[in-house]
């Protein structure tokens, strides 16, 4: 199970990648992790919000539905819902295969002067613990 | 006190090398899926070439003594009387009449014929200590019930090119539909084939001794050849019988749903004189089961999933999900529903069910959702394994 150190992590599994920042305004893209995809197995209905949903740490995104069970998908940060990754409506395998690249799930537009929005998340060693102590 | 453990089948290293996740069944720590496989795949394998499973979690006891068979058919649901030695027979261990639950069935389970004297039983891992009690408190002098749970593993061997597989392991495929054969019983290698499964494709159940496990699954593993046959999970075995809409129990049977309700009262013997839970059962199928399985079949996403409610057209409730999962075949949510009699429904019918408080739409089918293949004739066995057509 890999655990990339480029980007942060909740305890939720979720992950979350700063894609660009520019001024007040930062685009954070968010997925689940490899651990994640694992533990629910084949992946075949992904239900992603609609483009312009607010969303807030703590509140569903989405569901991520395998074979065995459903899963909901929290958004790590809070902002406005910028883009949806429409290939997993016909493809939600890509969950299952590439969970950090073409898996994404959604991208969220965060605003405000504090920095890094996702600064305050798990680094990759505080998620590979919480993974191993579960 | 000890500390209770789940067990474990024999070939539980086998399952752990090869990348299994686990999920207890019924006490029993058994591969769900396997690295490098998963449910989808393994489901594909079975409907399109070979999957072998171990089910060593499900129970096997024998019944042998005077009158055995006889004993026997006067408990279980099922008419013995219409089998022969070599057969096999699906049956029901019902609540006996009296009981508040009469009708109720405490375990589906499958019945080995061997003869009037001999007789072996396959019930489910939960159950099968409850069914050989009951039997044990009512077995005649001279009848005796044998618990053989931890010595006897149980493979199944499932798809259209299970019996090539089994030809090139030298045992017998060429059995009709739950016929059964044993193998010489030569130095342990007795190993009992039955023409069965839980998948409806063509497929085989093998019973062996616990020991001898490890060396009959290397050898249908080897024998199907590397990337062409599947160790398959029981998370496959559960969307392959929910396909096929067979029940299973703690789900479309338990001791709250009869025979009558879950459709399977073809496995009752309604001429026997006697069997647990008769009276019951006859006058619930005189007055009309109060409520029946049905399929249901999910256009869009969202998968109906147990213990949802099914919703009528004017929002009331009018059954509850006792299965439901993704067929990979149809590429669609499916689903086993329990549906009151006086919703009226019929095959086509648009119900909705409530998945986590959204109304889905749902079409009512009546199963199996995909066509049945355990009765198709034994395909005739290549001279080479990887011959091609």
């Amino acid at each position: 199970m890999t655990t990339p150190d480029d980007r942060r992590y909740t305890d939720q599994h979720e992950w979350a990648l700063v894609q660009a920042a520019e001024g007040a305004v930062t685009v954070v893209r968010v997925g689940i992790t490899d651990h994640a995809q694992d533990a629910l197995g084949d992946i075949v209905f992904v239900q992603l919000p609609e483009v312009g949903a607010e969303v807030a740490p703590g509140n569903p995104i989405g569901e991520v539905e395998s074979t065995k069970s459903v899963s909901d998908v929290y958004s790590p940060v809070a902002g406005v819902v910028s883009a949806v990754n429409e290939a997993l409506t016909d493809a939600p395998e890509t969950v299952n295969s590439d969970p950090y690249g073409a898996g994404w799930l959604v991208e969220v537009q965060v605003t405000g002067e504090d920095g890094d929005p996702t600064a305050a998340l798990l680094d990759a060693a505080a998620y590979q613990a919480v993974v191993q102590s579960s | 006190m000890l500390a209770v453990s789940p067990l474990t089948s024999p070939l539980h290293d086998r399952h752990v090398a090869a990348g299994a996740k686990f999920a207890d069944f019924g006490g029993w720590s058994m591969p769900i899926e396997y690295a490098g496989g998963g449910v989808l795949a393994e489901h594909t394998a079975v409907r399109e070439g070979v999957g072998l499973f171990d089910v060593s979690h499900l129970g096997t006891a024998t019944v042998r003594g005077p009158g055995a068979a006889d004993f026997v058919n006067s408990c279980l649901t099922n008419d013995l009387g219409k089998i022969g030695p070599g057969q096999a027979q699906y049956t029901l261990c019902c609540v006996p009449d009296g009981d508040p639950q009469a009708g109720g069935v405490v375990d589906d389970l499958i019945v080995y014929l061997h003869g009037p004297d001999d007789v072996l039983l396959v019930p489910n891992a939960a159950n099968a200590a409850e069914v050989l009690a009951r039997l044990s408190a009512e077995a005649p002098v001279g009848v005796t019930v044998t618990d053989r749970h931890t010595e006897v593993a149980v493979l199944a061997l499932q798809g259209p090119r299970s019996a090539e597989v089994l030809a090139a392991v030298g045992l017998p495929g060429e059995l009709t539909y739950m016929s059964f054969a044993e193998t010489p019983g030569s130095g342990g290698d007795e190993v009992t084939v039955c023409r069965t499964g839980y998948t409806g494709e063509h497929g085989y159940e093998l019973l062996v001794a616990a020991e001898r496990a490890g060396t009959l699954w290397d050898a249908l593993l080897a024998a199907g050849g590397p990337e062409q046959i599947r160790p398959c999970g029981l998370g496959a075995r559960d969307t392959l019988r929910t396909e096929m809409g067979y029940p299973l129990h703690g789900h479309e049977l338990s001791r709250d749903i009869t025979p009558n309700q879950a459709r399977s009262g073809w496995a009752v013997g309604w001429g026997k004189d006697a069997f647990w839970g008769r009276e019951a059962l006859v006058a619930e199928k005189a007055a009309g089961a109060p409520r029946q399985l049905w399929g249901l079949q999910a256009p869009g996403r969202g998968i109906p999933r147990p213990g949802m409610l099914v919703l009528g057209a004017d929002g009331s409730r009018i059954g509850e999900v006792t299965s439901g999962t993704f067929s990979p075949t149809l590429r669609t949510g499916i689903a086993l529903a329990l549906l009151d009699r006086s919703a009226g429904v019929a095959e086509g019918t648009e119900v909705a069910v409530d998945v986590r408080g959204r109304p889905q739409a749902v079409v009512v089918r009546r199963p199996p959702f995909v066509e049945s293949h355990t009765k198709d004739p034994v395909p005739p066995t290549p001279r080479k394994l990887d011959a091609g057509p």
